[in-house]
């Protein structure tokens, strides 16, 4: 029997009251996975028996190796004292709004935890850093323009109380 | 054909596209690439390579005279843009003209007219499109508060120059409008070198309607139907079908002629795509921009006509007439495309360039996947995200689907990540099988997942 797609959203309007997470329809050639929740629907599905699961050992292994060749990551610089603001993501990191401009923070400036702090621009899209911490510019770590990476230390800043 | 040879000026998938459909009419390709893309798949598989410029993208894929010099260096006598970079620069067509060199695209003036928004937007208005509620050009933060007072909250803080989601700013409350408006300049800026902001109202329940559009030199122009590019996170597209399947048969009819309408009114040539807002609550839908170039989603439309929109693209700047009427134009059943990034879904979406390891791409029948990725790829951080589109098509929607979620389990790529396991979880919903969503949908549902559990490594 062939279900037509009117007879599938009909099964499926019927169906949608019901408590369920995840269900496998099969109907005729049709397999059809609905979810109502989130990744424990394809988490299921990738365990049903498709082709995803073979692959994982490789791909933990393939991990593992493309760890072990790259260089050591930047870590983020710990010193007595201060907190650090670290890049939220990989890019180029911008201290000022523009060039030319007047850069966003300098060594002393006062900067509470929604100022923001530069710029990290990642495939196309500009992205505010947010200090997160109210407190004193202590020391700018890395240059305006210059390639940053995840997690890497923009700014030390000397952190102070509500007040 | 005239043309032999033509200079991709792109790179990732689009070159990739673009240099098949050169092979498909028996024209040459020489791709431009930056140093980040020397060992590229594109590279690979063009006729001839010729480096442009540093990885960084202003100093290579968005340099005017490097891509000229590129063409006339190489012998080429056309140049075909791809989506992005210098695609709707009218300085690059105006260039090629200089140089005598064919652009595979429409006119400068076409391209200038419908890249700045706000005129976009007045051409539309006189040919009796109706635009959604918003203002002309804001100066300043206090100028769009005032805007923003006056058709209400939620607005969009728009770039005049911008295009394909970049420089948008959604801004709900009143609080919010001046960083956004500071955020949303600079990105301008940076991106299009033009910080000129306007308003639009949000509208809430909405669909992103598109139509493909084709001109000749000859005046010819029609429609090769209608896109829902619906799902959408940060505005930028991730699901994308044809045909619009939640448009009633009188308001497809409409959306498409008002379409026509603006293309041939300004004498358009070449692809391009009109794109429209549906209001779902009031079913009215409004001009939102034109992109004078081809799109990342342009398979979909493909899959459903037959059609081959990027050989389409050469015969028209080679000056042929199009290849077809509209009544020529048959829809077969329907598509749906998954746009692949390196990015991590569990986590905020972060871009995830690096080196591939494993990449098994989905195969069957009805299922086709354009990329540049490959086993041994090293996926630079210096452009944009997007790594595959999987399309498949099928003879309905719940089939297609269905075909969807298939092909996306036979995907498999290791090494870095991807939104393949996103996406893999979003063709499952419920709402999106039913077809139940609007352009917020998707977000919504990123912002009720329930949050990931500690990394473990």
């Amino acid at each position: 029997m062939d279900l037509t797609e009117d007879d599938v959203l009909e099964i499926l309007n019927l169906i949608e009251k019901s408590s369920f997470d995840f269900l496998q329809l099969q109907m005729g050639d049709l397999k059809l996975v609905v979810s109502k929740g989130g990744y424990m629907g394809s988490a299921a599905l990738a365990a049903s028996g498709d082709h995803a699961p073979s692959a994982q050992p490789a791909a933990a292994e393939a991990k593992k190796e493309a760890a072990a060749a790259q260089p050591k990551p930047k870590a983020p610089v710990v010193r007595e004292g201060t907190v650090p603001i670290n890049a939220p993501m990989v890019g180029t990191f911008y201290i000022t709004p523009e060039p030319g401009a007047p850069p966003f923070v300098q060594v002393g400036s006062r900067i509470d935890e929604d100022t923001t702090v530069g710029l990290v621009e990642v495939m196309k899209v500009f992205n505010a850093v947010r200090s997160g911490v109210r407190g004193v510019v202590a020391e700018i770590c890395v240059q305006g323009g210059e390639f940053v990476e995840y997690g890497q230390t923009l700014i030390l800043v000397k952190p102070e109380g509500k007040g | 054909m005239t043309i032999s040879r033509v200079l991709v000026a792109n790179r990732g998938e689009i070159a990739l596209r673009v240099i098949r459909a050169c092979r498909a009419l028996g024209i040459e390709s020489v791709l431009a690439v930056s140093e980040a893309d020397r060992e590229s798949l594109p590279a690979k598989m063009s006729d001839r390579v010729v480096c442009i410029g540093p990885a960084r993208a202003a100093e290579s894929y968005l340099k005017v005279e490097a891509i000229i010099s590129a063409a006339l260096g190489s012998g080429a006598d056309a140049v075909h843009p791809g989506y992005g970079f210098l695609a709707e620069r009218p300085e690059l067509a105006e260039a090629c003209v200089e140089g005598k060199i064919k652009f595979i695209g429409p006119s400068a003036e076409n391209i200038r007219r419908m890249g700045n928004k706000l005129l976009a937007r007045g051409l539309a208005r006189n040919y009796g499109i109706l635009l959604i509620p918003g203002s002309e050009k804001v100066g300043n933060f206090k100028e769009a508060a005032l805007v923003a007072k006056e058709v209400g909250f939620p607005i969009l803080l728009k770039a005049a120059a911008g295009g394909g989601g970049r420089g948008i700013k959604i801004v709900t409350e009143s609080g919010e409008i001046q960083g956004a408006f500071e955020t949303a300049a600079a990105e301008a800026r940076a991106a299009f070198g033009d910080e000129t902001l306007y308003v639009e109202r949000y509208i809430p329940n909405a669909r992103h309607i598109e139509v493909q559009i084709l001109g000749d030199s000859f005046g010819n122009v029609i429609h090769v139907g209608e896109r829902d590019c619906s799902l959408q996170r940060r505005h930028q597209k991730v699901i994308e079908e044809a045909p619009a399947y939640a448009l009633s048969g009188p308001l497809r009819e409409e959306i498409r002629k008002a379409a026509v309408v603006i293309a041939k009114n300004i004498g358009y040539e070449n692809a391009g795509t009109i794109e429209f807002i549906l209001d779902q609550d009031s079913e009215k839908f409004y001009f939102l921009e034109m992109n004078t170039r081809i799109q990342v989603e342009h398979p979909v439309t493909e899959a459903i006509t037959g059609i081959d929109l990027v050989q389409e693209q050469i015969r028209i700047a080679d000056g042929h007439a199009l290849s077809f009427s509209q009544t020529q134009v048959e829809f077969s059943g329907h598509a749906i495309e998954c746009r692949i990034t390196a990015e991590s879904a569990q986590d905020g979406f972060r871009p995830c360039p690096g080196s591939i390891t494993e990449w098994h791409p989905s195969d069957g029948a009805d299922i086709r996947v354009d990329s540049h990725g490959y086993a041994g790829y090293a996926v630079p951080p210096f452009y944009d995200s997007l790594l595959a589109k999987l399309i498949v098509h099928g003879e309905n929607r719940v089939k297609t689907v269905a075909r969807m979620q298939e092909a996306l389990a036979g995907f498999i790529v290791s090494g870095i990540d991807t939104t393949i396991p996103f996406l893999r979880m979003l063709v499952c919903q419920l709402d999106y099988i039913k077809g139940k969503v609007n352009t917020r949908w998707l977000e919504k549902m990123v912002a009720d997942l329930p949050s990931p559990g500690p990394k473990t490594d």
